[in-house]
């Protein structure tokens, strides 16, 4: 492939009338997911390849009282140099923990929820958060809530031939925020996953409290999270472990080494927020 | 396809394909040995180069994405007053790199420093875990670069005096 077949639409209007006259393009904005796995002297690219990543419109960011918007090309790098009041804690921890600085320094935002062989770090942090994404396509954009990028089975659902151009994150007050990365180091693989959890108390009530666990695949359990809300703190010591065992028992589909860490990890969690 | 960047400080015509590694780019064309071709994923940290001031792994950068950017390697580094600083530095902490991470370590540091002034222990062993190499203890690294930072902010004092 020559250099020139290489697509550099100058502007957001240029790339969404590129994507319609080329379907089956390859978007290419950090391409650490792409070079990840190929270790070999030259790179296999796709035959079709848009790179995005110094488009203006995708480098953006906004911040309101309510929410940050952040621009899907913005490396992970430049999301966790953002004032820390424009950070959600649990997004800057999630970000920490990817990879090493010169990788951050080349992945993007988008390119990390937009992965379709499994879910990456910064995933769970977000869906916790409640995230909504912007896709754009020939016909529109349009807002979904970052959760709906998982099928029913927990498995990654980006559709395709689909820009993921923005990310609105929630700026709310949370007084729990964890984040836990477990198995292999480094780069993701088969038996790694995050999990992620966020929590709010007010007047002794649990008033807020959302999990979320991805690696291969996405688990947030919305009705035992709704079960849990309303509890006094702290919770007894009865209640935390049948709540371990729900999400344990829920994980299993995971993997059963994993779905037993999920319940530990849940364990830990309710018991710190019980303190 | 001929294509411009400015690398270590000159602008650079080079003939290459997309899929063409900057690594090799760097190596076979221009000569700059710095940067070494070793996992090629971006995991072993001997091919780092500085893009547009950022740390970055060159054998995760296919020839297209550096059109119009500045690249720096270890080469054109060691012509200025931080690279001075740095090996100054990791002289007086009796720091001896081996052969395969020097590249990657100094560079490393290069852009921690100028982010960073006065990094932490943390800092200074979060941003060096990019080149996993065990030549050197990580309280001699540690050392090393504070002793680096020091050198590279009375030098600016210095400079900001005169």
């Amino acid at each position: 492939m020559l250099v020139s077949e290489v697509h550099q639409p100058r502007d957001l209007s240029e790339l969404l009338s590129l994507m319609r006259r080329l379907p089956g393009a390859t978007l290419y904005a950090g391409g650490t997911e792409l070079l990840r796995e190929q270790a070999s002297r030259y790179v296999t690219l796709p035959p079709e390849l848009v790179s995005i990543a110094s488009l203006l419109e995708l480098r953006q960011v906004s911040l309101t009282e309510r929410f940050v918007e952040l621009g899907a090309c913005l490396t992970l790098t430049e999301v966790l140099e953002l004032k820390e009041s424009a950070l959600p804690e649990l997004l800057a921890l999630a970000l920490r923990g990817v990879a090493t600085a010169p990788i951050r320094n080349l992945a993007t935002i988008g390119g990390n929820l937009a992965t379709r062989s499994r879910f990456m770090d910064v995933w769970p942090a977000l869906a916790c958060l409640d995230a909504l994404v912007e896709l754009r396509d020939g016909s529109g954009a349009r807002w979904i809530n970052l959760n709906r990028l998982a099928d029913d089975d927990g498995r990654p659902a980006f559709p395709a031939g689909v820009l993921l151009s923005r990310i609105r994150i929630p700026l709310e007050r949370w007084d729990a925020v964890a984040l836990r990365k477990v198995g292999r180091c480094g780069y993701p693989s088969r038996d790694s996953a995050v999990f992620a959890l966020a929590a709010r108390a007010e007047k002794g009530i649990l008033a807020e409290f959302r999990l979320a666990f991805a690696g291969e695949r996405a688990l947030r359990l919305r009705d035992v999270e709704s079960r849990i809300l309303g509890r006094r703190l702290p919770l007894s010591a009865k209640e935390r472990s049948a709540f371990a065992v729900e999400y344990r028992e829920a994980a299993t589909v995971l993997s059963p080494e994993l779905a037993l860490r999920f319940g530990t990890l849940v364990d830990g969690a309710l018991d710190l927020l019980s303190r | 396809m001929t294509f411009s960047f400015i690398l270590n400080g000159e602008d650079v015509l080079v003939k290459a394909r997309s899929a063409d590694r900057l690594v090799d780019l760097l190596r076979e064309r221009f000569g700059l040995l710095g940067p070494l071709a070793d996992c090629r994923h971006g995991a072993c940290g001997k091919c780092l180069i500085l893009l547009d001031g950022r740390l970055a792994p060159s054998c995760m950068l296919p020839a297209f994405k550096v059109r119009g950017r500045e690249v720096i390697t270890l080469e054109g580094f060691s012509q200025t007053d931080e690279y001075a600083d740095i090996k100054g530095g990791f002289e007086e902490a009796g720091l001896e790199l081996c052969g395969f991470c020097d590249n990657g370590r100094i560079l490393a540091v290069a852009a921690l420093l100028e982010r960073n002034a006065r990094p932490s222990r943390d800092e200074i062993l979060g941003e060096l875990s990019a080149v996993p190499c065990r030549c050197a203890d990580p309280e001699t690294l540690t050392q090393a670069v504070a002793a680096a930072a020091e050198r590279r902010a009375r030098r600016l004092y210095h400079r900001a005096r005169q």
